[in-house]
C-alpha cells in the first residue's frame, strides 16, 4: 500500500504575546495585528506557503487565540480548506493529568508531535508569525534535498556592524554551517538566522524528544535545536534569502515597513505570487472632491474627504473634511474626524481621533531621545482638541 | 421552517445593454466597482436567510459561473440547499427560452425539489438591498395570490415592464405592460414573491398553451380574467434601474451620492462579491479624485472627475477621466482624455487617446480593444 504523506507541512510559531507592539496586542494575537492596509501579519507567511505549494500548516498560539481564530476560519481565503492537510489552530494540549503553556518555540512543536505525524511528513518548515517578507519556501526546499540537509536554516546578510545583534550562522564555502554564534560580540559572518527553518521530520522529532528529557533546555530553537544538532555533527546548511524581509516586533519597525510599501521598498503588487487575506464585504471607495492623495495606498471600503500623504488607510476607514494625515497608518475601521491632524502615528482598528484633535508631530522639531511614533490603541477615543505626542501611546 | 426559495433570471432584459451584454448575462454585467448586477439581488436573498438558490441561465454564461464559483463568498456552498445554476435544457428537451415563464420551465425540477412553501423571482437590472422576509410577511398578510415589488417612479417618461395601479391596501386595480407610468402608479421591479405549488401550476399551464411572457401572459392575463389577485409591496429604500446604457452610466456615478450609497451598502446586510485578492489603490504624488468610486488594486496618477473605476484599473500622469465606468484591468496612457464612456475589461487606452461621448450616449469600448 501507498503511503499518504506530504513533502513538507508547516508549523507556524504565532505564540508570541507581542509586548513590544504595546497596545495593539492587547486585545489581539501578534500576527494579527493589521498591515498594509487589508493585511494581517499571518497572512505573509500563510500566503507564502500556499504560493511554495504548502498546503498544511499548523498555527501555534496561546495568546488572545479568539481573534486569530476568527480571522483563520477555516482557511479558505487563502485557498487551506483541505481534506488532508489545511490550516489548523493548535492551541496547548489539556491533557489527562495537566495542562502546560508552551514553554519555548521547541516544546511548541514537542506537544504537537501527534499532529505532524497524522501527515506523514518527508520534512517540516518552522515559521515565525511576526515577520514581513515574501518567500518561495519550494526553492528552499529544493536546496534543502538537494543537500541532502537535516536542517536547513533560511539567512540573510546583514551589514557586518550589525551581526552583532542577530543570531549568526558561520559557513563553509559549500554552504554548509559549522557554528552557530547568538548576537557575537565579534562575528565571523553576517549571516543573520531569519527564523525559518526545514528539518527531516525524523530528525526533528528525535531531537525533540531528547530536549523534551532534558529540564535544564529552554525547549528553543535557537537555543537548544540547532546547537544540539551541531553538536552532533548533523548536516546543516544556510540558505540565502535575498529580498524584502522584516521582523515587525517593535512600534517603529511596523511603521516603517507599511512606510516601505509606499516607497516600492517591499513591493506587494504581483500578479502570481499574490497576499491573500480574509475580505469583508465592504464596498469601492468613495473619494470626495475635497480630498487630496498623494502617494499613499488606501484600501476599500473608506469614505475620503480631507488630506492624506505618504500613508497607508486599512479598509472601511472614515477621513473627514479638512483632516491631514502623513506619514501614518490607520489600522481598519478607524473614524479620523473633521479638523484632526495625524502624523506619524499608527491609529489601532475601530480607534476614533475626535475633532481637531492632534496625534504625533514631525520629528524635525524634536530631540531625537523624546520622538517616537506615536500610538492609539485598538478602539480609543481621542477627544476633541487633544493631543497625543510623539512617542506617547494611548 | 425555510420559508423562502429564490429564483434569479440572469438572461432577461440582455438584448437592452448592447455591446455591454454582447458577451456576458445581464446578471454578469460589472456595477459600483467591484459588484456584478447579480450581487444585489442573491446578497439581499442571503441576508434574508434564503439558503437555497435558483440562477437560470440562457446563454452567455461563462462569466457568471466563472464569478459565482463555488458560491462561497455568498455562504451558499451548504450541504442543504446553496446555488444551483440552471442551464438551458436542463429539463427534457425544450427550445432555448424566450421568456420567463419558458425559463421557469427549464427549472421545474428545482422548484419541485423545494421544501420552501414560497418563491421569490427576480431580475438583475434592479439594483437594491432588499429585505425579502418583509416582503413576504407582507405577502402573508395581504392574503393575496401574487406580491409583486415595487416603487414610485422617477419620471413618466420611460417604458416600464410592468406599471400597477393600486388601490388603499395597495392591492392592484390595473395592471399594464411596457408603458409609461403615471404619478400615482407603481413600477414593478420584476420581483415577484407567490406560492411555490401555484407557481409550479402557472407554469405548466402556461408553456402547455404556448404561453412565455411573465408579465403579459400570466400576470396581466390571469388578472384581467379574474383568475388572480395582486398585492403590490412599495419598496422605500434606494433603488436603481439599469434599464439601458445610458441609465447604467447614470446610475453607475450617483453612487458617490451619500445617500444612495448608503442606501445600498448597509454594514448589516452586505453585497457580497467574489474575492479577487488585489492590494490596495495606490494614489500617486500627481493624482486627482474628485467624487469617485474607486475599487481596489488601481494605481492612479493622473485626474479623476466623477467616474466609477473597477479593480486594477492603471490611469497614467496627466490622463483625464470625466463621468465615465472604467472597467476591471484596464490602463489609461499618459495625457488620454475620457469623458462620458464605458470602458469595458481588459481595455488599452494609448497615451493621447480622446474619447468623448455624451450622457444619453456614452461612447462604449468593448472588452479587449486598444484604442
Amino acid at each position: 500500500m501507498l503511503d499518504r504523506r506530504k513533502e513538507c507541512i508547516a508549523m507556524l510559531l504565532a505564540g508570541g504575546q507581542g509586548s513590544r507592539l504595546l497596545v495593539l496586542t492587547h486585545k489581539t494575537a501578534k500576527p494579527a495585528v493589521p498591515f498594509g492596509g487589508k493585511y494581517r501579519i499571518i497572512d505573509f507567511p500563510l500566503s507564502n506557503c500556499v504560493n511554495s505549494g504548502i498546503d498544511t500548516v499548523g498555527i501555534l498560539t496561546q495568546y488572545q487565540p479568539l481573534e486569530l481564530n476568527n480571522y483563520i476560519g477555516n482557511g479558505q481565503p487563502w485557498g487551506l480548506n483541505r481534506n488532508f492537510g489545511g490550516v489548523h489552530i493548535l492551541p496547548p494540549y489539556a491533557q489527562s493529568e495537566k495542562m502546560e503553556w508552551y514553554k519555548g518555540t521547541a516544546n511548541a512543536i514537542y506537544q504537537n508531535i501527534p499532529f505532524v505525524e497524522r501527515y506523514n511528513p518527508k520534512n517540516v518548515i518552522i515559521l515565525s508569525g511576526d515577520h514581513i517578507y515574501k518567500m518561495d519556501y519550494s526553492k528552499m526546499l529544493k536546496y534543502h534535498i538537494d543537500n541532502d540537509a537535516e536542517c536547513t536554516i533560511a539567512v540573510r546578510d546583514v551589514p557586518i556592524e550589525d551581526a552583532s545583534r542577530f543570531g549568526i550562522m558561520n559557513t563553509n564555502p559549500d554552504g554548509s554551517i559549522y557554528e552557530f554564534e547568538e548576537k557575537p560580540a565579534n562575528p565571523k559572518s553576517n549571516h543573520a538566522s531569519m527564523g525559518v527553518y526545514i528539518f527531516k521530520w525524523e530528525v526533528l522529532r528525535k531531537y525533540l524528544i531528547d530536549d523534551e528529557a532534558d529540564e535544564t533546555s529552554d525547549n528553543d530553537f535557537g537555543k537548544n535545536i540547532i546547537p544540539a544538532l551541531l553538536r552532533d555533527g548533523r548536516s546543516l546548511y544556510a540558505y540565502t534569502f535575498a529580498d524584502y524581509w522584516k521582523d515587525v516586533g517593535t512600534i517603529h519597525s511596523l511603521w516603517e515597513s507599511n512606510m516601505e510599501l509606499l516607497d516600492g521598498t517591499f513591493n506587494i503588487r504581483d500578479k502570481v505570487f499574490k497576499t491573500y487575506a480574509r475580505n469583508y464585504a465592504k464596498p469601492s471607495s468613495y473619494i470626495a472632491g475635497s480630498s487630496e492623495i498623494k502617494n499613499s495606498f488606501v484600501a476599500e471600503g473608506c469614505s475620503v474627504k480631507g488630506k492624506i500623504e505618504h500613508s497607508v488607510i486599512s479598509t472601511g476607514c472614515t477621513i473627514e473634511e479638512d483632516v491631514q494625515i502623513y506619514n501614518s497608518v490607520i489600522m481598519p475601521d478607524a473614524v479620523i474626524k473633521k479638523g484632526a491632524i495625524v502624523k506619524y502615528a499608527i491609529v489601532g482598528e475601530g480607534a476614533v481621533i475626535n475633532e481637531n484633535a492632534k496625534v504625533g508631530d514631525d520629528p524635525v522639531y524634536y530631540d531625537e531621545s523624546e520622538w517616537g511614533i506615536s500610538v492609539v490603541g485598538k478602539d480609543e477615543q481621542i477627544a476633541r482638541n487633544s493631543v497625543v505626542k510623539p512617542n506617547e501611546v494611548i | 421552517m425555510k420559508k423562502l426559495s429564490g429564483i434569479i433570471f440572469s438572461n432577461i432584459y440582455d438584448g437592452a445593454l448592447g455591446d455591454l451584454t454582447a458577451k456576458r448575462t445581464v446578471a454578469s454585467l460589472p456595477f459600483g466597482g467591484r459588484y456584478r448586477q447579480i450581487d444585489f439581488v442573491l446578497s439581499s436573498m442571503v441576508n434574508s436567510n434564503i439558503t437555497s438558490v435558483g440562477v437560470i441561465t440562457k446563454y452567455n454564461y461563462e462569466s457568471l459561473m466563472d464569478h459565482l464559483g463555488s458560491c462561497e463568498e455568498w455562504d451558499l456552498n451548504r450541504k442543504n440547499g446553496g446555488l444551483y445554476i440552471i442551464p438551458p435544457f436542463a429539463f427534457g428537451r425544450s427550445d432555448v427560452y424566450h421568456g420567463k415563464l419558458e425559463a421557469l420551465h427549464t427549472a421545474l425540477n428545482f422548484l419541485k425539489s423545494q421544501n420552501t412553501e414560497y418563491i421569490v423571482l427576480s431580475d438583475t437590472i434592479t439594483i437594491c438591498n432588499i429585505d425579502y422576509r418583509d416582503v413576504l410577511s407582507n405577502h402573508i398578510a395581504s392574503g393575496k395570490d401574487v406580491t409583486a415589488i415595487a416603487s414610485k417612479p422617477r419620471s413618466g417618461a420611460d417604458n416600464y415592464p410592468a406599471v400597477f395601479e393600486v388601490d388603499r391596501n395597495k392591492s392592484a386595480k390595473s395592471i399594464t405592460v411596457n408603458c409609461p407610468a403615471g404619478k400615482n402608479s407603481y413600477v414593478g421591479f420584476g420581483m415577484f414573491v407567490m406560492e411555490r405549488e401555484a407557481l409550479i401550476k402557472v407554469v405548466e399551464e402556461c408553456v402547455s398553451a404556448g404561453f412565455y411572457h411573465f408579465e403579459k401572459d400570466f400576470l396581466q392575463k390571469y388578472f384581467n380574467e379574474g383568475k388572480i389577485t395582486v398585492n403590490v409591496y412599495n419598496f422605500e429604500g434606494t433603488v436603481l434601474r439599469n434599464r439601458d446604457i445610458a441609465t447604467y452610466l447614470k446610475n453607475n456615478l450617483k453612487l458617490t451620492d451619500e445617500k444612495v450609497h448608503s442606501g445600498l451598502f448597509k454594514p448589516a446586510a452586505p453585497i457580497y462579491t467574489k474575492v479577487r485578492d488585489e492590494i490596495p489603490t495606490y494614489y500617486g504624488d500627481t493624482s486627482s479624485v474628485n467624487e469617485c468610486i474607486v475599487a481596489d488594486g488601481c494605481v492612479i496618477r493622473g485626474e479623476l472627475e466623477n467616474s466609477v473605476l473597477f479593480r486594477d484599473v492603471k490611469v497614467e500622469e496627466s490622463a483625464k477621466v470625466i463621468g465615465s465606468v472604467i472597467m476591471q484591468g484596464t490602463k489609461i496612457g499618459k495625457g488620454a482624455y475620457i469623458e462620458n464612456a464605458i470602458i469595458d475589461k481588459n481595455v488599452t487606452i494609448t497615451e493621447g487617446a480622446r474619447l468623448i461621448g455624451a450622457k444619453h450616449s456614452p461612447v462604449i469600448v468593448k472588452k479587449g480593444e486598444t484604442i
